[in-house]
């Protein structure tokens, strides 16, 4: 689903952000992304999503070579990823509810059943409650939630999260762990990136370690290591 | 076999359950941007004011230069030319004069005024008549007054030319000159409207503009969190659109107003003038599809300025 082939990534004043980076997710596949902070792995995430562009290589997402995508195509390929940020991104003028419908709103969803959905991803996170509520109104850890409800209301194919437990505590963060591993059961791609080393080792998914934007280190999935409690 | 009208029936079912949603989703967002001007009405009205303002100066050099054309057609109707005949000749040479000249083929009427008559109108139109009766003799001229068959203005100079050869014309005078006159000031007045309509454009497309683009720096997260999501530049564009539409229109719709207003204070004095000049002239300016027009200009401005300002600085952030 996603592919890097070589992709370099270079800022304005000539910084090195990301060195000769390769790797595939298939899908159905869940790996982390990981390295001290400014590795790059925001930026590998931000390639993914076409905010930033690569400088060198071929990053093919989704059958979409994202290198080349047109500005008027680039919407259509981020509604095929969902992604939770890590400053959460919930707009503070509308409900929980109207927060998480955002992504089918602007796909045209009809309203019910945009309705439909967005409810079943709030109860997926454990926030069905709370859908009037305004987001300031919630804790840190259940702002968080709602941004994976919105990543996940549009049922993607690819899923992209930029350190989804960084505000939560132990417990919670397994429970937003277990949120995404139903959705690599059902064959969605998701690319993790964190700084959560007990988290990432408890888990024993598959790993990339980044280093001053190199990719030093590619760990496999332990497949018959502990998972995630059910 | 059975399948195929179906599939048909299908697709078009599919078509109008898309047209159905399109209109949904823009009656959504009409609805809404249009609560979030309702939601700073001090704001919102002003600035529809200061359209309302830029949109009334052009309409009424226009209202005025529509009267004045209209007052130029009521007196348009016959051009006469006025010939003052040589103080020695004696009121039946005159009148002979005048006889001759209607014979003309070119010439449609004659109205002969002797000296006398003339002093008599004169006295009594300007209340003079004590200081004229004082006079040792009558200074007016007789005067045949002319009236061509021909309206066209070539053949009008034409003939008043060759009137003033005759020996017993003094002095030639056509009944153009102050309509002439009349007529440059209409089309000043027109250039002038245009040149001002279009400085008005230029500052609505400023007004407007600025406003939406203070929208939407205002709205800068959500613009950059719909953009991360998938959202299109015409889909964030939309409610600015709305709003740039709503600010105008109620700008034209508050200029018709102020318009009628104004029409309605002028007519006043101005029944009064005319019926001075006893003119059957009524104040123009006020129309059902002038205030359409005045509408809809003002609305397809706020829209194009809206779609310019809003692309431009949609385009312009990124996440």
């Amino acid at each position: 689903m996603i592919t890097f082939d070589k992709v370099s990534m270079r800022y304005g004043d000539g910084g090195a952000a990301l060195t000769n980076i390769s790797f595939e997710i298939k899908k159905g596949e869940l790996a982390f992304v990981t390295g001290h902070s400014g590795a790059g792995k925001s930026t590998l995430l931000k390639l993914i999503l076409a905010i930033e562009k690569s400088s060198g290589g071929q990053l093919i997402v989704n059958g979409v070579n994202v290198n080349r995508i047109t500005r008027r195509r680039t919407p259509y390929h981020r509604r095929q990823i969902g992604t939770v940020f890590q400053d959460h991104q919930l707009l503070l003028d509308r409900t929980v509810f109207d927060n998480v419908a955002l992504p089918l709103e602007i796909a045209g969803f009809d309203p019910r059943d945009a309705a439909r959905r967005v409810r079943a991803a709030l109860d997926k996170v454990g926030l069905l409650h709370k859908e009037r509520l305004n987001p300031a109104k919630l804790s840190g850890g259940e702002q968080q939630r709602v941004g994976i409800a919105r990543a996940v209301v549009n049922r993607p194919r690819i899923i992209l999260a930029d350190e989804p437990t960084g505000n939560l505590d132990p417990e919670l963060s397994a429970e937003v762990m277990r949120v995404f591993e139903q959705f690599k059961n059902v064959g969605v791609s998701l690319l993790v990136a964190s700084h959560d080393a007990s988290l990432i080792t408890s888990l024993h998914y598959r790993t990339l370690t980044l280093d001053h934007g190199r990719l030093v280190a590619d760990q496999p999935e332990l497949k018959h290591g502990p998972q995630a409690s059910r | 076999m059975a399948r195929k009208p179906r599939a048909k029936q299908d697709r078009s079912l599919v078509r109008i359950h898309a047209i159905r949603q399109w209109l949904l989703t823009h009656g959504r967002v009409a609805r809404s941007s249009g609560w979030r001007l309702l939601a700073q009405p001090g704001s919102s009205l002003l600035t529809a004011f200061v359209i309302a303002v830029s949109l009334l100066l052009p309409a009424l050099l226009f209202a005025l230069n529509s009267n004045l054309t209209q007052l130029l057609a009521e007196f348009q109707q016959d051009p006469q030319i006025s010939l003052y005949l040589q103080n020695t000749l004696t009121e039946t040479e005159g009148l002979q004069v005048s006889e001759d000249l209607l014979s003309r083929p070119d010439i449609a009427t004659v109205d002969f005024i002797s000296s006398a008559q003339g002093l008599l109108e004169f006295s009594a139109a300007s209340g003079l008549g004590e200081v004229l009766l004082q006079l040792p003799s009558n200074p007016l001229p007789a005067t045949i007054l002319v009236t061509p068959v021909s309206e066209e203005a070539a053949l009008i100079d034409a003939l008043a030319t060759e009137l003033g050869l005759h020996p017993a014309v003094a002095l030639v005078q056509i009944d153009r000159l102050w309509r002439q006159r009349l007529q440059a000031v209409s089309r000043l007045i027109s250039v002038a409207g245009s040149g001002l309509a279009v400085i008005v454009v230029l500052g609505l497309f400023v007004i407007v503009g600025n406003t939406i683009k203070l929208a939407i720096e205002n709205r800068r997260m959500e613009i950059s969190v719909i953009k991360l999501v998938g959202g299109t530049d015409s889909y964030i564009a939309r409610p600015f659109l709305y709003s740039g539409l709503f600010y105008d229109s109620v700008g034209g719709l508050l200029a018709t107003v102020l318009q009628l207003i104004v029409l309605y204070l002028v007519n006043i004095p101005l029944r009064d003038l005319l019926k001075l000049y006893d003119s059957a002239f009524v104040l123009q300016g006020f129309d059902l599809s002038g205030a359409m027009l005045l509408i809809l200009a003002g609305t397809s401005i706020g829209w194009v300025a809206a779609l310019i300002a809003s692309l431009r600085h949609i385009w312009s952030l990124e996440p």
